[in-house]
């Protein structure tokens, strides 16, 4: 009689599954977006497999940065469509997951959750990203370490201050495929900052551009930054 | 006959872990809302108010969420625009101050994203995230 308990619930909850009228061909995509790509666009495909239109209600994405768009919220019988997320990259870097939540007039029906898992492309990385001295600190060099990810096959780089009261020089690192980059403040008495491009020669078609920054940071009481105005 | 009860409990529950193992390898790849965040890395609103002047506040929200309100003083820092954003904040820093992001607790991955590469990428000290995000803000300083 046990036995026949446990296989009962088993059974109910496949049946409800098989009872679901919207079928999704896949819930989860992963996009591989290359260099300077703006977006990564995922396309969710359904079909409603029962025997009655199903509305969706509500479709939300985890954050701003995803945009569900779909044609209609009424999928009729053997209806197909699909519900499209565009991924906006901005400046994110490594893996991105984003969901968007799917909710329909099914009877006491759960809202799937659509998964969009964008695996950006590895540019360079800088390590710090950022250099600072203290107010009144000795000007000596700090160094950040360039090094390109295993796909992105820059030969060189050049960098640049966007205030010269920083200078930067970069020297190749034995073995290639990374650089270090010397930042000197030309004096630390008074506060100020930079930022530092750094250009690559890759793709050929559109290089690809990163950015470190420097700041000499603190002061006396009373002795507010005195940020140089950026290009 | 408790033998094949016990047998068949097993298999359901092996069963219902299949989606869990499926789920933990598809996302195995270090992402940084996956990590639970530790309760050292979150700050209260108390802890902030009491930090003065040494605290210098992050948005992490949209560019349209801090345009409609923000923390007085507050920097706007998303990855939408993190290279244009994080210089004007870093001209603010110094070595002592701390730093407090925040987002909105609907979405509040945002400001782990965003504490996340401030710690590893930018690799400065004492970066926190706020407890409650900015409807916590809200509810201490109602307009």
């Amino acid at each position: 009689m046990k036995s026949h308990f446990a296989f009962a619930i088993l059974f109910g909850f496949i049946s409800t599954i098989a009872h679901a009228e919207l079928k999704w061909d896949q819930t989860t995509l992963e996009l591989h977006p290359g260099f300077g790509d703006k977006e990564a666009v995922g396309h969710f495909k359904y079909q409603n497999v029962g025997k009655t239109a199903v509305k969706l209600t509500s479709v939300k994405a985890s954050c701003g940065c995803t945009v569900p768009t779909w044609k209609k919220d009424e999928v009729d019988p053997g209806e197909k469509g699909e519900i499209t997320a565009t991924f906006s990259i901005g400046n994110r870097v490594g893996t991105q997951v984003k969901t968007v939540s799917v909710q329909t007039d099914e009877p006491s029906s759960q809202p799937t959750v659509l998964t969009l898992k964008a695996v950006l492309p590895e540019g360079i990385t800088l390590v710090p990203s950022f250099v600072y001295w203290k107010v009144g600190e000795k000007a000596a060099g700090k160094t950040i370490l360039v090094t390109a990810g295993k796909d992105y096959l820059a030969k060189k780089i050049e960098v640049q201050t966007s205030n010269p009261q920083f200078g930067a020089t970069v020297e190749p690192v034995k073995g290639g495929g990374s650089w270090k980059i010397l930042v000197t403040p030309l004096q630390t008495e008074r506060s100020g900052s930079a930022v530092i491009t750094v250009k690559t020669d890759f793709p050929k078609d559109s290089p690809g551009v990163f950015y470190a920054n420097a700041s000499v940071a603190g002061g006396l009481p009373g002795q507010g930054p005195t940020s140089v105005p950026r290009q | 006959m408790s033998g094949i009860v016990a047998r068949q409990i097993l298999a359901l529950c092996a069963v219902a872990l299949l989606p869990a193992i499926g789920e933990a390898f598809y996302f195995r790849d270090k992402i940084p809302w996956q990590t639970p965040v530790a309760a050292s890395e979150y700050a209260t609103l108390a802890m902030a108010e009491s930090w003065g002047d040494d605290l210098i506040w992050v948005d992490a929200r949209t560019d349209a969420e801090y345009s409609a309100g923000h923390v007085p003083g507050a920097f706007s820092l998303n990855e939408d625009r993190w290279n244009e954003l994080l210089p004007h904040m870093l001209e603010r820093w110094a070595p002592g101050k701390k730093v407090l992001v925040y987002c909105s607790s609907q979405s509040c991955n945002l400001s782990r994203a965003v504490a996340h590469r401030l710690r590893t990428e930018v690799q400065i000290p004492d970066v926190y995230i706020l407890q409650g995000g900015w409807e916590e803000w809200l509810k201490a300083h109602p307009k």
